[in-house]
């Protein structure tokens, strides 16, 4: 065995052989997993965990949000409702403080833009000033 | 050495090398550490700009603007130096953006696509022009973003977009027995409102739950096994706690968005048949100008091929490409194959089109 892994070049890998069975063993349990995952009987029996879970834990979840607002209440506390309101509205003052800034910058490029006087324009006004002055 | 001796050594060693591999799977490394600037915010969202790596006169003049998933962390775009998506758009000098939508909380729980879209996006955007001093702009979205991107550019055709990359997009929704996820939220199977009613938001543990599920072995399993093999390895190690530090910072999506994505898409598939309706403004395919580049992963479990392939006959674009490579859906931009293949691929197509 040592002349063997002189000649290759190699270490001896003491795992080598459970190594491969184990990967062989691997990919053929992974690629039946991706096929049972694929199916109405697991796609149900998931859906089923959940909703147990969603059923469970409703009442318990009920009674602390009741709680937690009764007594927030009590000591005169803002509440998650309060907060999310709140939060909402600062956003939208957010959007109303984005589009002004847009605009204020829109005008502020306009206004660095030189001004270009058209010279057809401006000619017939000065005509017409002439006229009005005979 | 003689086998036994080595099987022994072996044997010998696996309670140091176990502690070892336990530290490296809880460590968080740091990642996304290409500079940049924040140039616009709105609520979570930020609008950050990668600071350019080349002069103004070398650039492309036309900016980039990346388009993330809501429901992960955009920074799989930066996953880490010298692995990086960004790092490598910056060397080819494109002037680069990044929409990240941050997390939602509580108060977000109404957020749609709608808000997203119309709200977010165009500000964004509008923000990114202002910056940039360019009004055409090219961009790019990856899953859910290619479903965002995709609504913009239909009821925003008129807004300067001058190019559409879209990354395994989740599009088209036909196909219900190749669509893994589209069993699981089967009307018959999933009570969407039941869960949004406790959740508000839908969790990320249950968004990362689903799509390690849909490869159970592979996700729980060999990926683990893929670490303790090459141990050794330091570069294996290093790849590995980046995409694991990514994979494990989940984050909800909001509720609204949620429930459009169930039943608007994945029961309806409302997108496709040009009948989707986002605040009253209906996503018509058809008025999609822009050149198009779809990329899709022939591996890909998450967003499968089909999905994304039938978007290329339903746009007006005439510059269109279909790109499809080997490897999965985040493999094809993370892994260890993407600056050979998918990253050379995008900046070829959008190089020509950038000026």
């Amino acid at each position: 065995m040592s002349d063997q892994q002189a000649t290759n070049g190699k270490d001896y890998d003491p795992v080598g052989a459970f190594r491969e069975m184990r990967d062989n063993y691997l990919d053929a349990w992974a690629k039946t997993m991706v096929e049972a995952v694929n199916t109405d009987a697991y796609a149900k029996a998931t859906g089923m965990l959940l909703d147990t879970y969603l059923s469970a834990s409703s009442p318990f979840r009920e009674a602390v949000e009741k709680a937690m607002l009764q007594t927030l209440q009590q000591l005169s506390m803002p509440s998650r409702a309060d907060f999310v309101s709140l939060a909402e509205r600062v956003t939208h003052i957010e959007m109303k403080l984005d589009d002004l800034d847009a605009g204020l910058e829109r005008i502020e490029k306009l206004l660095a833009k030189p001004i270009i006087v058209n010279a057809a324009t401006a000619a017939p006004a000065k005509r017409s000033k002439k006229k009005g002055a005979k | 050495m003689e086998p036994a001796t080595a099987v022994v050594n072996e044997l010998a060693g696996l309670p140091a090398k176990l502690g070892e591999f336990t530290q490296v799977v809880k460590a968080r490394v740091p990642i996304a550490q290409t500079p940049k600037e924040l140039v616009w915010t709105l609520n979570k969202a930020k609008l950050w700009r990668y600071v350019p790596v080349l002069p103004a006169e070398k650039r492309h003049s036309v900016p980039l603007i990346m388009v993330f998933a809501i429901m992960n962390r955009p920074y799989i775009l930066d996953l880490r130096p010298g692995h990086s998506f960004v790092e490598f758009m910056l060397q080819k000098g494109y002037d680069l953006y990044l929409l990240d939508w941050g997390e939602p909380g509580p108060e977000d729980t109404n957020l749609k696509f709608d808000d997203y879209v119309l709200d977010y996006m165009t500000r964004a955007i509008r923000k990114m022009k202002s910056v940039s001093g360019s009004e055409e702009f090219s961009m790019l979205g990856w899953c859910i973003g290619a479903i965002l991107a995709t609504a913009y550019a239909a009821l925003r055709p008129d807004d300067g977009l001058k190019n559409l990359i879209l990354l395994t997009a989740p599009l088209d929704f036909t196909d219900r027995k190749g669509i893994t996820f589209a069993h699981w939220v089967d009307e018959r199977f999933f009570d969407v409102d039941k869960v949004l009613d406790a959740f508000g938001n839908m969790p990320g543990e249950l968004i990362d739950y689903g799509a390690k599920a849909l490869k159970p072995v592979e996700n729980y399993v060999l990926n683990y096994l893929k670490l303790w093999d090459n141990f050794d390895n330091p570069q294996v190690v290093e790849a590995w706690q980046a995409m694991n530090t990514w994979v494990t910072d989940n984050i909800p999506l909001a509720g609204g968005a949620f429930r459009q994505l169930i039943v608007d898409l994945y029961r309806q598939n409302r997108l496709i048949h040009n009948q989707w309706l986002l605040r009253g403004e209906l996503v018509y395919l058809k008025n999609i100008r822009a050149n198009l580049l779809t990329v899709i992963a022939e591996g890909d479990h998450i967003t499968p091929p089909c999905q994304s392939r039938s978007i290329m006959n339903l746009v007006s674009s005439t510059d269109k490409e279909l790109f499809d490579i080997p490897g999965g859906h985040i493999g094809i931009m993370a892994g260890s194959a993407a600056h050979r293949s998918t990253w050379p691929h995008i900046e070829g197509w959008l190089d020509p089109r950038s000026k």
